[in-house]
């Protein structure tokens, strides 16, 4: 099958429903509703449940439903609407249920706007609900980014048991670009029979497959928590992904940049290049874990004078920029949290500033 | 030949299928033909990519731009300028509304039915047959069925749009006028013209269309990219 030309929030949900899940429960929000609204469509074409729920809350724990009998499910929504499934996440993860959300961030805090943003940053790789958990979080720059780490989604989150998101800014799930989906990154849900709720099979077996996240005994758990982190720690090892660009070079400065962002910092970086000045980029596609080695190594290249995080918000991913750099360069920020997008010129002039 | 269009026209058709892109083009084209163009952004469903991106490139040429006030431009809300009404009343040369996509994007125009009466206005089908669900004759007729439906009004022609953005060959070109001339010839509606991106258009055999070609600069690009340039007497 040839390219096909999609918007954003079109092409995430046609890879949901190529990679094999046929659950979305979801609440209509801008600037994500074309999910759903090509769901809407889509999915009983293919035998699939399309299922608006009464409000994010209600959505977070159907997720937790359907992940918790072995179903691959899926569900999106922007800022505000992740607020509110937090609580859902954390039990989720708790229980170690596998299930696919995605976060297409509009400008915040409270109702914000409807414009691109990365300001939910600290939300995506720091909690958002309580206890101690990690989502591994991935951020597209694209539109076929984003098909194929949509489809990659469903088996990470069943081989860590672990919810994966999907963050995207406005821009990703807006705009249109030519998409294919990709043959090879189709996969079946894995065997669910060791620990998916399955009715009375189980019931008077020693070890009944329970689904909770309740561990009233304090070692108990503690060993629970330490068996997350050790799942944490597994991600770090084998799931970390990042792009290196223009990194061969004995550039000035180095961007660290993710998400629609990095493609605005691409255009400066090129551009430069026709000036002569070398600038080099590490763009995060794995938000959790973060690639915080290959950051360091890049910063302490002898050529980098200074590390610049650029993104679309107050400067959030910036401390974890400036724990990978661990003083041995000077960190800024430069970003907006308005919805205005910098323009490829606003990123030239920043990084000649600093040189 | 020329693209010969006046008075009333509507632009409607699949979300995604390129409207807003056509409208900007058609409506620098008709004004260096010397015709005066009113434009009205009447998409009320789409949040980004929409004709009020290109206010400043419009209003250079010299098209009027009627849009929602100013603060409300960011605002999904579907605001409906009083304004519009009364441009339909008034129509000058060549006036273009557009209209968001798929059904509940035309549902717009059941609100302006009774100023739309006795106007003459034409809306034109824009069809992209690379995009989802409009790469079927069946699709495009079940489309032109629902968005009928949704606005109360009737198609008087197709405006072939075939395109994969910056990645647009002479082939999509080729293989798109196939497919709208086919929809023409099913549906029995106009073919009205077909689109082809300005760069492109030096190495495209038009003697192979029936219909005249609307040349096409970009634009509604991502921030990373640069609108293309609109030169007062090109065509």
């Amino acid at each position: 099958m040839g390219k096909v030309l999609m918007k954003g929030n079109e092409a995430i949900a046609e890879a949901a429903v190529r990679a094999g899940c046929l659950n979305y429960f979801a609440y209509p929000i801008t600037p994500q509703s074309e999910i759903a609204e090509y769901l809407s469509r889509r999915l009983p074409e293919v035998g699939g449940v399309f299922l608006q729920g009464e409000s994010e809350v209600a959505v977070g724990y159907m997720i937790f439903g359907a992940s918790g009998c072995g179903q691959r499910v899926f569900t999106s929504t922007s800022s505000p609407g992740f607020s509110l499934m937090s609580e859902a996440v954390s039990y989720i993860t708790g229980a170690e249920c596998p299930a696919v959300f995605v976060n297409i961030v509009r400008g915040g805090p409270g109702l914000g706007g409807i414009l691109p943003s990365q300001a939910d940053y600290f939300q995506a790789v720091k909690g958002g609900g309580h206890g101690d958990y990690h989502l591994l979080v991935m951020a597209p720059d694209g539109v076929q980014e984003a098909v194929e780490m949509m489809m990659m989604a469903f088996p990470l989150a069943e081989k860590y048991r672990n919810p994966v998101l999907i963050l995207g800014d406005g821009l990703i799930g807006q705009m249109m670009e030519p998409v294919e989906f990709p043959e090879n990154l189709r996969s079946e849900p894995t065997n669910k029979d060791d620990w998916a709720s399955n009715g009375m099979a189980t019931r008077n077996s020693d070890t009944p497959n329970l689904v909770k996240s309740l561990f009233l005994d304090p070692r108990a758990l503690n060993d629970h928590n330490l068996k997350l982190k050790a799942k944490y720690e597994r991600m770090m090892r084998e799931d970390l992904r990042y792009e290196a660009y223009n990194a061969d070079t004995d550039y000035q400065a180095l961007i660290v940049s993710f998400g629609t962002m990095s493609r605005v910092c691409r255009t400066a970086i090129d551009a430069l290049k026709r000036q002569g000045i070398e600038v080099g980029m590490i763009r995060p596609q794995t938000l959790f874990p973060f690639p915080e080695k290959a950051i360091h190594e890049a910063a302490i290249r002898p050529s980098c004078k200074v590390v610049l995080s650029i993104e679309l918000n107050m400067g959030q991913m910036l401390e974890d920029v400036q724990r990978a750099v661990l003083g041995e360069r000077p960190v800024h920020w430069h970003g907006n949290a308005g919805g205005d997008i910098p323009s490829p010129e606003d990123i030239m002039d920043l990084v000649k500033s600093f040189l | 030949m020329k693209i010969d269009l006046k008075g009333l026209v509507i632009l409607a058709g699949n979300y995604g299928s390129g409207k807003t892109e056509v409208c900007i083009n058609l409506a620098v084209y008709a004004r260096d033909s010397g015709q005066r163009v009113r434009v009205a952004d009447l998409d009320l469903v789409n949040p980004y990519f929409r004709t009020r991106e290109a206010r400043k490139a419009l209003a250079d040429l010299g098209i009027e731009l009627v849009l929602p006030p100013e603060k409300y431009l960011n605002a999904d809300l579907p605001v409906l300028s009083p304004v519009i009404a009364g441009m339909i009343r008034s129509s000058g040369d060549l006036t273009l509304l557009d209209v968001g996509g798929d059904a509940v994007g035309a549902r717009v125009l059941a609100c302006l039915f009774d100023a739309l009466q006795g106007r003459g206005a034409r809306m034109l089908q824009v069809v992209n047959p690379y995009r989802p669900y409009a790469d079927s004759v069946q699709g495009c007729m079940r489309m032109r069925a629902e968005i009928e439906k949704a606005s109360r009004m009737r198609f008087a022609g197709i405006v072939g749009n075939a395109n994969m953005i910056g990645e647009t060959s002479a082939d999509h070109i080729y293989e798109g006028y196939a497919f709208v001339e086919e929809l023409s010839r099913k549906t029995g509606l106009e073919l009205i013209f077909i689109t082809a991106p300005a760069d492109l258009l030096p190495g495209i055999d038009l003697a192979r269309f029936s219909c005249p070609v609307l040349p096409i600069r970009r634009q509604l690009v991502p921030p990373w990219k640069r609108p293309e340039i609109f030169r007062s007497g090109s065509k």
